[in-house]
């Protein structure tokens, strides 16, 4: 458990990247905190490309410049800082960082990040099972999901695409790419999908190639760990 | 009038751009269009030669952004067609040496005289292919039926779609029907369950396509000019021109040689 007066800081998935935003609190202390956090989670964050919302902090270039450089070594690109000072956007602006970001989901009057800065939650003790993005689109090759809840895909995830998820992963379409889901450590998590055809899918630690298989007409299916191993079963409605 | 800006991409290298966009603009210019084709593969260029225009060099695309000539003087003319243009790529330069925004500019500069600007992308999707895609109008993506070349190309979907540039249309290059009927090759129709854009022409392996390369006339130009592949490139030109006109029939039924040539029968 956090104590309340541990500095705070908030990472969250969101559509554009990694939103981590820092919360009240000596700066150093903050820093310290969100490197060691970043740290545990590095294989599950790593690729990332963070959104930093530093609220209403003075940055200065040099400081900006450490943050990228910490997250850089632990393998996030920085591409954004929100701040509600002009002097600490010109310094990001200095650094070619963006100052805001493109639609409403999560710009400076954003409700996301509303939800994100509220005080007394920490990453550890918030449940999966409490967020969950949907997309409406085709994940084509290249294209990396990073989520920290569940994700619902309406659209098929093409082979070349990923998706991490904390929570379970449904594809309303097709499934060809790969997946990962209970990223953070739920064996309990699922991977369901109309056609489950991945590259390859991974349930917490656990990480399992399909089967070459003659073609075959899909049927949707459900992907779940079952006595330590990965299976897939026909996804099938219960009477 | 203004000119639309078609550029011709690919992700992964050797699918066909360079031949693609050669017999492209060629196709279009014979069609009576005043046509440039512009290599914006700079450092690698190709597109010169394939139009055997190698030799007629003097100023290059580079030469133009940096102000050295002007726009015309960097327009080579085509030694067979009277309305086709190239604008070579620089050789000795790299893809840093000209800006997306430098070919935004140089392109409308050519939309005000020309008909159509074809753009030949470098492989990848660093710097060039951000390049030569700024300017587009319409985005033509080319790829092999092979399980690589289209992962490339899903990928560059993706990103033409991040850049709002308006859907993309598929070219699948080199198929051979022979391999597809027997199932040892992705059919036109495995290509387009995975990329799910508009198909804007089919192209057949034909040997005839290398050989006119080799000798720098695009093989819509060359002599043999019943060539299926030939063919199939005249009927993109035309779908550009929004003409309706109907995919060749690649499919052997009583071997593919018969096939083509009742096929070429019937059109003459």
């Amino acid at each position: 458990m956090v104590a309340q007066t541990e500095p705070q800081i908030s990472i969250k998935g969101v559509r554009e990247g990694l939103l981590i935003t820092l919360g009240n609190g000596v700066y150093a202390d903050i820093l310290a905190r969100l490197e060691e956090e970043l740290t545990t989670k590095q294989t599950f964050l790593q690729g990332s490309q963070v959104i930093l919302a530093v609220g209403d902090r003075a940055l200065r270039l040099a400081e900006l410049r450490d943050v990228q450089q910490m997250l850089a070594e632990r393998g996030l690109t920085l591409w954004a800082v929100l701040a509600d000072l002009p002097e600490t956007r010109d310094a990001a602006r200095q650094l070619e960082l963006a100052t805001r970001l493109p639609g409403s989901q999560t710009d400076l009057e954003g409700n996301m990040l509303e939800t994100a800065v509220s005080p007394s939650h920490t990453p550890e003790i918030e449940p999966p099972s409490a967020n969950c993005l949907l997309l409406a689109e085709t994940l084509r090759s290249g294209r990396s999901v990073y989520y920290e809840g569940h994700v619902v895909i309406i659209g098929d995830v093409n082979p070349g695409a990923e998706i991490i998820a904390g929570g379970n992963v449904v594809v309303w379409g097709r499934l060809r790419g790969l997946v990962h889901a209970g990223a953070l450590g739920d064996e309990t998590a699922v991977i369901c999908a109309l056609d489950l055809s991945p590259t390859q899918l991974r349930i917490a630690n656990q990480i399992a190639i399909p089967p070459d298989e003659p073609a075959r007409s899909p049927i949707p299916e459900k992907a779940f760990i079952k006595q330590g191993q990965i299976i897939a079963e026909p996804w099938q409605i219960r009477k | 009038m203004s000119g639309k800006v078609i550029t011709i991409t690919s992700g992964k290298g050797g699918v066909g751009k360079t031949t693609v966009t050669a017999n492209l603009a060629s196709a279009l210019a014979m069609m009576g269009k005043k046509v440039v084709a512009i290599d914006a593969d700079i450092g690698l260029r190709n597109l010169d030669v394939i139009m055997g225009l190698e030799n007629r060099i003097v100023y290059d695309l580079v030469d133009v952004v940096e102000g050295r000539c002007r726009l015309r003087q960097a327009m080579i003319k085509d030694k067979r067609l009277p309305e086709l243009y190239l604008i070579p790529a620089a050789q000795t330069r790299d893809k840093t040496a000209v800006s997306p925004s430098d070919m935004i500019v140089v392109c409308d500069q050519l939309r005000q005289e020309m008909d159509y600007i074809v753009i030949d992308s470098p492989a990848g999707i660093e710097r060039g292919f951000r390049n030569a895609v700024a300017p587009a109008d319409q985005v033509i993506i080319v790829t092999n039926p092979e399980v690589s070349a289209v992962r490339d190309a899903d990928r560059i979907v993706g990103l033409i779609e991040a850049e709002e540039k308006g859907p993309a249309k598929l070219l699948i290059n080199r198929l051979k029907p022979g391999l597809v009927a027997r199932g040892e090759m992705l059919s036109v129709e495995d290509v387009l369950d995975i990329l799910m854009i508009d198909l804007i022409g089919v192209i057949p392996e034909d040997e005839s396509i290398l050989i006119a390369g080799n000798q720098g006339m695009p093989v819509v130009l060359s002599s043999a000019n019943g060539t299926s592949a030939g063919q199939a490139f005249r009927n993109v030109a035309q779908r550009l021109e929004g003409q309706d006109v109907p995919f060749l029939d690649l499919t052997p039924k009583s071997g593919l040689l018969n096939r083509l040539s009742s096929w070429l029968n019937k059109q003459s």
